[in-house]
């Protein structure tokens, strides 16, 4: 009976005492950053002073004034920094990264707090948030470079999930994405966007148009397929084929075009450089003559030969 | 570890707006003793430097391409990055390959919470053929020539002698530079930004010159500048009702090109025009693309949905002046019907978005999207001369294509447990074209998909459906204006049934260090109403993704990846029922492996990479007329290896070595012993198939300057 009195009292004097402390405000660390670098002196930790979350003057950085610093992101760190007996588990912190446990729609939300406005609200819309992706699968907030900001490190980080992809731009002809000239954001807008797409532009060709602007026409003679989409003909991720096309010539182009003559005949490998060289197989095929498959603009290239 | 339930995405959101909640509440934090005396706030400048010099074995147009190593010999080595942070200002820079023709060098810098700007510059190098040779000479940079004293020929066997005195190398390659600026300000919930980008694209590049039944693939050299702004203005707003922005943006892209024109002489006994008139191919017109948008977007917490909204309009005109119908004085041709095309489209995209949870465990999509080309250009009749020669004497109509194209996307998600996630979805696509054989096409697509995840450290991900794309009517009698064969389908525009599917699987056991990814999918198409053209592709692709972190300083890896894709297609050679068939099939395998090793002794860090890849294609053709025919494979072999290796003998200073060979081995029909003079009627430019091997050693110093090396 003694017993559970004075449990009961320490148990009333602990509520007094929470109370008076502010109700949130206990759920903090009492010193901020100052008290998780007291244990968190690790490289990786520190290496957050080099980037954008931990600038000062930024009143909307976590570390401007007046503002949570680590537990901006990480939330109350009150009870994870306090005291814990043998054996018992610390409580947890909101962690970041797939190797943590707390919810990817948590660790995203703590991020969208702030961040929500660059998401352009394509985000809520996007397929890397229907399948949970977590921000920190993808950028490294630790960091004064994230590598997935950077074009010559990005694709890597892309590939992590993007296998296939990866495979792909391994074929002997890519946009020069391996070679860190080139990243996946050239071409995808991997936030999402208003527009339902994941491509930067609004159309796939107007994408395509951004570095190949030659190609956009209007032609006086317009071959429509490209009008339409660059993807028709071409495999942007990588082909086994020169120009990316996604087969070789002349059976590309007899998938469509079966007018009486050279177009419909069946070329067969008779017609290479060691029997009788053919033009319709060899060098460049067909463009050999049909040179202007993207349109022409001469008043005599209606076949596209001008 | 604890496990949490999994939590739909929609509820980042929602937490969103709590967690804001949260910030404000800073103000109710006793923040006064967070002086933050242990944070190494960044001050003052730092940088980290690299200077060295590689020396490359070999020339290698592949290896040359987009890196800049593309010939033998020694180049240096510059790169660095460094920033410089004062009380309100910071700046950061990035300095990569300045010694290459890849050079990058980047400046961007700010207040932050108050304005930013950026500076930029890139080159890439592109570089197709180092192997190629021709006769033509360029004595102005629309023009080519022909060597003095040419002597005309029928065929390429005839002048097989003076071809192999006249030809000089050229090679096939281009340089793009990209200079950008811009900059964004932010007031409250505003944002405005404005970025400008120059690309300028100058080289050589392959095109097919022709007349009456002869061609010469001509070094075209072409000279392209694109100009491109980008404004936009965005407001962010945030309430008790929820959050949302409103943005407006315009987009302007101007493209221009010098040369109207690529003048050239025909080599060939048949022409009937020689220098210094010769045969004229028209280049690239200018054109120039504008585009107004406008974009809204809303989070409603209380009902827990998203909506997002966009419109965009834009313009697209090409008005450069025409060549003539022939530069043939001989020919009586007509007054060309206008002396430019007037060109212009107009076009138009919609989009809108909805996301919501309206109950627990559930999450639902809408989305619908269109897409307009009204393409306004004028149509006239034009009387074409034929090769310089001849007119044609039946006038063609120009066709100005224009479509319209919607989609709709219905899903949801639902959660049958903590563990299981069903979706499902439905999608319709329309599109109507003018002036081609179909007017009308209609696709609906549907998916089912089953997440598995038990365990936060295993995925399991399996997804199949189908669609059926139908027509209105393939219109023969307009195909067949075009002189086409009234039973060919075009693939884009035919009937078409589409199976797919998909299987993904992710485990990262923590205990183990660990983590693996398997990925397979399969998508078959059957054009089942097509008698000509495209009737049936498959495609498939299997990866296998192992990484292993061995101990805290050590890792590797290994990934294969393997990928099919199959077609077969019809044809008519006696342009009536089909008489032969061609079955392509591309096959594709890349093994990709490799480990790192950090702080060797406190001081090495090793990172070696290794990947092959080998792409097959394989064709057969079987023909009534010829019987069954299969062309030799078409191969390409890649084997890249990289080593590096850095060794830090202090806190600042680090000598870095490289190493990586290269081999890369085309097998390609269409280019093997195709000399210039090897196809009778065309003279080409010899490119030859690759078969580079090449070496690159480097070595260099790393110096880290200021308060501290980069992590």
């Amino acid at each position: 009976m003694r017993l559970a009195v004075s449990a009961a009292s320490l148990a009333l004097l602990a509520l007094v005492v929470a109370g008076s402390a502010g109700g949130q405000e206990s759920e903090y660390t009492r010193k901020g950053a100052d008290t998780c670098l007291s244990c968190h002196e690790e490289q990786t930790t520190l290496a957050l002073f080099r980037g954008k979350h931990a600038v000062p003057s930024d009143p909307r950085s976590p570390f401007g004034h007046g503002q949570l610093q680590c537990e901006a992101c990480h939330g109350p760190g009150g009870p994870h920094s306090g005291r814990v007996r043998r054996g018992q588990e610390r409580p947890p912190i909101i962690g970041f990264g797939n190797d943590k446990p707390t919810p990817v729609a948590q660790q995203n939300a703590m991020c969208l707090t702030c961040h929500d406005g660059d998401m352009g609200f394509g985000w809520q819309n996007d397929a890397h948030a229907g399948g949970e992706v977590a921000c920190a699968d993808c950028h490294v907030s630790h960091t004064g470079s994230d590598p997935v900001l950077k074009t010559s490190t990005q694709p890597e980080q892309c590939y992590e999930c993007h296998v296939q992809t990866k495979t792909r731009m391994r074929k002997a002809f890519t946009h020069p994405l391996t070679d860190g000239k080139m990243d996946c954001s050239s071409c995808h807008a991997v936030h999402g966007d208003a527009v339902d797409s994941d491509l930067l532009h609004v159309t796939i060709n107007d994408t395509c148009q951004t570095c190949h602007a030659e190609l956009r026409g209007p032609f006086l003679w317009e071959h429509a397929p490209v009008s339409e989409d660059c993807g028709l003909c071409h495999a942007p991720h990588g082909s086994n084929h020169p120009g990316l096309l996604s087969k070789r010539g002349p059976l590309l182009c007899q998938s469509c075009h079966s007018q009486s003559g050279h177009p419909s005949f069946a070329f067969e490998s008779d017609g290479l450089a060691s029997e009788m060289p053919s033009q319709y197989l060899l060098g460049q095929n067909c463009m050999n003559c049909h040179s202007q498959v993207h349109g022409s603009n001469h008043p005599s290239g209606s076949g596209l030969m001008r | 570890m604890k496990r949490y339930p999994v939590t739909p995405i929609f509820i980042a959101a929602i937490t969103g707006l709590a967690a804001a909640a949260t910030a404000a509440e800073a103000q109710n934090v006793d923040t006064s003793e967070w002086i933050c005396e242990f944070c190494p706030f960044e001050d003052g400048s730092r940088g980290d430097y690299f200077l060295g010099a590689s020396s490359v074995s070999d020339d290698s147009a592949y290896l040359g391409n987009a890196s800049g190593y593309d010939e033998e010999g020694v180049y240096a080595n510059l790169d660095g990055e460094g920033s410089a942070t004062g009380e309100k200002h910071r700046l950061r820079w990035v300095l990569e390959d300045l010694a290459l023709d890849s050079r990058f060098a980047a400046l961007e810098g700010g207040r932050p919470g108050s304005f930013d700007y950026r500076l930029a510059y890139r080159e890439l190098p592109y570089r197709r053929f180092d192997t190629t040779s021709s006769v033509f000479a360029q004595p102005a940079g629309d023009r080519l020539s022909l060597p003095g004293g040419w002597d005309p020929q029928p065929t390429t066997t005839a002048m097989a002698d003076q071809v192999g005195a006249a030809l000089r190398p050229r090679n096939l390659e281009s340089d793009r530079s990209i200079f950008d600026i811009g900059g964004r300000y932010l007031a409250g919930g505003f944002r405005v930004s404005a970025d400008y980008r120059r690309q300028e694209n100058e080289g050589v590049r392959s095109l097919g010159g022709s007349a009456f039944t002869n061609a010469a693939l001509l070094p075209m050299p072409f000279d392209y500048v694109t100009d491109e702004v980008d404004i936009g203005l965005r407001y962010a707003m945030r309430s008790g009702m929820g959050s949302g922005f409103v943005s407006l943006g315009w987009y302007l892209s101007d493209f221009r090109n010098d040369n109207t024109a690529l003048n050239w002489a025909h080599p060939f006994g048949a022409a009937v025009l020689t220098e210094p008139a010769g045969y004229a191919l028209a280049q690239a017109p200018d054109n120039r693309y504008s585009r107004v948008s406008v974009a809204a977007g809303y989070v409603l917490p209380d009902i827990a949905t998203t909506v997002s909204v966009s419109a965009a309009f834009g313009q697209i005109e090409q008005d450069a002046e025409f060549l003539g119908y022939t530069v043939n004085p001989e020919v009586d041709a007509e007054p060309l019907p206008r002396n430019s095309l007037d060109g212009e489209i107009d076009t138009t995209n919609y989009a809108f978005a909805v996301t919501s949870r309206p109950i627990d465990k559930t999450r639902l999509r809408l989305s619908y999207r269109y897409d307009e080309r009204d393409n306004k250009t004028a149509r006239d009749l034009w009387n074409r001369v034929i090769v310089d020669s001849l007119l044609s004497g039946s006038p063609e109509q120009n066709v100005p294509y224009s479509f319209e194209r919607s989609r709709l996307k219905l899903s949801g998600d639902y959660d049958l447990l903590d563990t299981l996630r069903l979706s499902a979805g439905y999608e319709r696509r329309d599109v109507d074209r003018d002036f081609q054989e179909v007017a009308e096409q209609t696709e609906d697509t549907a998916w089912a998909k089953l997440r598995w995840r038990p365990f936060q450290a295993f995925e399991f991900d399996i997804r199949g459906g189908g669609s059926k794309r139908d027509i209105d009517s393939y219109n023969e009698t307009f195909a067949v204006t075009f002189g086409q064969n009234p039973l060919m389908r075009k693939y884009h525009l035919a009937y078409r049934e589409r199976r797919f599917g998909a299987l993904t699987a992710s485990w990262s056991p923590p205990e183990t260090s660990v983590s693996m990814s398997f990925a397979a999918s399969y998508a078959d198409d059957d054009y089942a109403q097509s008698a000509l053209g495209l009737v049936e592709a498959e495609e498939s692709a299997y990866s296998l993704d192992l990484g292993w972190s061995i101990t805290e300083k050590s890792t590797a890896y290994v990934n294969v990846g393997v990928e099919s894709i199959e077609s077969e297609q019809l044809g008519s050679a006696s342009f009536a029922a089909p008489d032969w068939v061609a079955e392509n099939e591309d096959g594709f395998t890349t093994i990709g492996t490799g480990f790192r090793i950090r702080q060797i002794a406190d001081r090495v860090d090793l990172r070696v990479d290794y990947t092959h890849s080998e792409g097959k294609s394989e064709i057969l053709l079987d023909s009534a007329a010829g019987g069954a025919s299969r062309f030799p494979d078409l191969e390409t072999t890649l084997d890249d290896l990289n080593v590096r290796l850095a060794y830090r003998s202090s806190e600042r200073l680090e000598l870095d070595l490289k190493l990586r060979y290269q081999r890369f081995e085309t097998e390609d029909w269409a280019l093997a012993g195709v000399t210039p003079a090897a196809i009778p009627v065309v003279l080409s430019l010899g490119a030859e198939p690759y078969d580079d091997e090449t070496i690159i050693v480097g070595l260099g110093f790393r110096y880290a300057m200021g308060n501290g090396a980069e992590e």
